[in-house]
């Protein structure tokens, strides 16, 4: 039977990725028929004796009675739930989704339950883990699905509220199990050559994935406490492999960026982007969506053609506002964060890219400061700016960004109110002289900070 | 008469997939993916070692304001405003 060999042939090379591999509830390109002869060699009455027979017949490998046990238990669940996907896959009547989730569920708990005590699997199996807790997630989300078109059709009169709590039971109780998971590979006391903390990261990527997708952020903050506690016994990060670091670099990141906090958020991001693989264009995709806003905010700079190029959705969904944020263009800014409003609102980047209203109306100053040209240069001084300069040209230049028409003046309290703000903010250095109706900048090239004047 | 109805049923069935796919293709969308690989070398990251830190970093991000030769032309239309102003005044 081509699974056994399969196990035998992973176990004796001590392959964690070829074991898990063994573990996939889905068929092979090169094997099409690999579930199904896999289900088929057994029966329900023979299961566990003609799997202990097949897979740790003669002794090509050697592996602990305890060990036996495991696998024997965590293949028989495999058995069944592979039972169930193929009745779904050949839509048996009766056969379900939520059926293959209830399946996969004891998969989980016999895999888990295999790690148990120091005779349990060893650490190099973790891939099995990761595995069976992908596909556990992926099985409770088609699950809900199911349950939530099931309610839709049939029972029109169920509460709305009741309906929205348990539209994620069974992702939820998949995180539970998932988090089970993490708790295995955190608590793990062995040395930490052969420990379970190898699969920290990838156990809390896979809950990060879950809670986002249940809207519960929140409570990826439970696993960095917890990991931060246990810090001084991990790893450093970079011992790690990549795509357990970059995924949780990139998660992190996204959770500070919604907690407002730009530059933890970039800091997180630009190492998952310089890690990231070259080739892992969606995972790109997603990083820059979060990291070209955290930019903004915290650099004031914007992302560059070349940056853009490889990506034509972000080009659509970011180059419309950044065009408009240089020419200082605030009509034309306005217009493009309403005509993005559904998509930024749903990729959650429109608060930060609402505070490029700031930049754009500190460009449009800028430009009545480097409009106003030099004062007479002074017995053969340097030339400097005029530094003084009249509200009313402020004025002038918001009536130009605003696109206002000549009935509509523009308010001075107003232009004195969007000034200060700059002020304050520190985009702009000087100081408002009202009775005298001007702007006194600062000099030595430092009015607008970090714009060359 | 036929083909019109061979059209129609074409159409429907052409329709169906995608919507009962579309509710699933959103929710994919934003999820981060599982790489095709564990590790990788540096070499095949994004920055390689050898542009490490902020040297490589620089031509992906430009200035927010516009280049100098715009601002001629944002001089003049000050100027223009300004006048139109003070001769509303």
């Amino acid at each position: 039977m081509q699974l056994a060999s399969d196990f035998r042939h992973a176990y004796s090379i001590a392959s964690g990725p070829a074991l898990a591999a063994v573990l996939t509830p889905i068929a092979t390109a090169s094997n099409p028929q690999r579930l199904r002869s896999f289900y088929e060699f057994s029966n329900a009455q023979y299961l566990t004796k003609d799997l202990q027979s097949t897979l740790f017949h003669g002794k090509s490998i050697r592996v602990s009675k305890s060990e036996q046990a495991a696998w024997v238990d965590i293949f028989a669940a495999y058995w069944e739930a592979v039972g169930e996907v193929l009745k779904y896959e050949e839509r048996y009547p009766g056969a379900s989704a939520v059926d293959i989730f209830i399946a996969w569920k004891k998969v989980s708990n016999a895999l888990i339950k295999g790690y148990a005590g120091s005779n349990g699997l060893k650490a190099w199996t973790l891939p099995c883990l990761y595995t069976v807790g992908k596909f556990l997630r992926t099985f409770a989300i088609k699950a809900d699905l199911e349950v939530a078109a099931r309610g839709s059709t049939g029972y029109g009169f169920q509460d709305d509220l009741a309906v929205d709590v348990e539209k994620n039971a069974n992702l939820e109780e998949a995180a539970r199990i998932i988090n089970r998971m993490f708790t295995l590979c955190l608590s793990d006391r062995a040395p930490i050559e052969e420990s379970r903390k190898w699969g920290i990261y990838e156990t809390t990527n896979l809950l990060f994935k879950t809670y986002f997708k249940i809207n519960s952020v929140g409570l990826t903050k439970n696993l960095l406490r917890a990991i931060n506690a246990q810090s001084h016994e991990l790893p450093s990060l970079d011992a790690f492999p990549k795509s357990h670091i970059v995924t949780f670099e990139y998660y992190l990141g996204v959770i500070h960026f919604l907690d407002e906090q730009y530059i933890k958020a970039e800091e997180h991001l630009t190492t998952a982007w310089q890690m990231c693989h070259r080739d892992a264009h969606k995972n790109r995709e997603l990083i820059l969506t979060y990291l070209i806003p955290c930019h903004m905010v915290t650099t004031h700079t914007l992302p560059s053609r070349q940056l853009l190029a490889p990506f034509p959705r972000l080009e659509q969904l970011f180059r419309p506002l950044s065009n408009c944020i240089r020419r200082g263009d605030l009509v034309g800014f306005d217009q493009a964060m309403a005509a993005g409003e559904a998509e930024f609102v749903k990729r959650r980047i429109y608060l930060p890219l609402e505070r490029g209203r700031d930049i754009a109306l500190r460009n449009l100053f800028r430009n009545v400061f480097i409009a106003g040209g030099y004062e007479e240069p002074k017995d053969g001084q340097p030339a400097i700016r005029r530094t003084r300069i009249p509200v009313s040209e402020f004025a002038a230049a918001l009536r130009i960004g605003t696109h206002a028409t000549n009935r509509m003046g523009v308010d001075i309290d107003e232009v004195e109110c969007l000034l200060a703000n700059l002020i304050y903010k520190g985009l702009m250095k000087g100081y408002i002289a009202r009775e005298r109706g001007m702007v006194v900048l600062s000099k030595n090239n430092t009015a607008f900070p970090g714009t060359g004047v | 008469m036929s083909n019109s109805n061979q059209a129609q049923t074409n159409a429907e069935v052409a329709e169906q997939p995608q919507q009962q796919s579309k509710p699933q293709v959103l929710e994919e969308d934003d999820e981060f993916e599982d790489f095709p690989v564990e590790d990788w070398p540096q070499e095949e990251a994004e920055q390689n070692a050898g542009s490490a830190a902020n040297g490589g970093n620089e031509h992906l991000w430009e200035e927010s304001w516009d280049d100098d030769d715009a601002a001629e032309d944002f001089s003049k239309q000050l100027r223009e405003e300004l006048k139109k102003v003070e001769g509303s005044n």
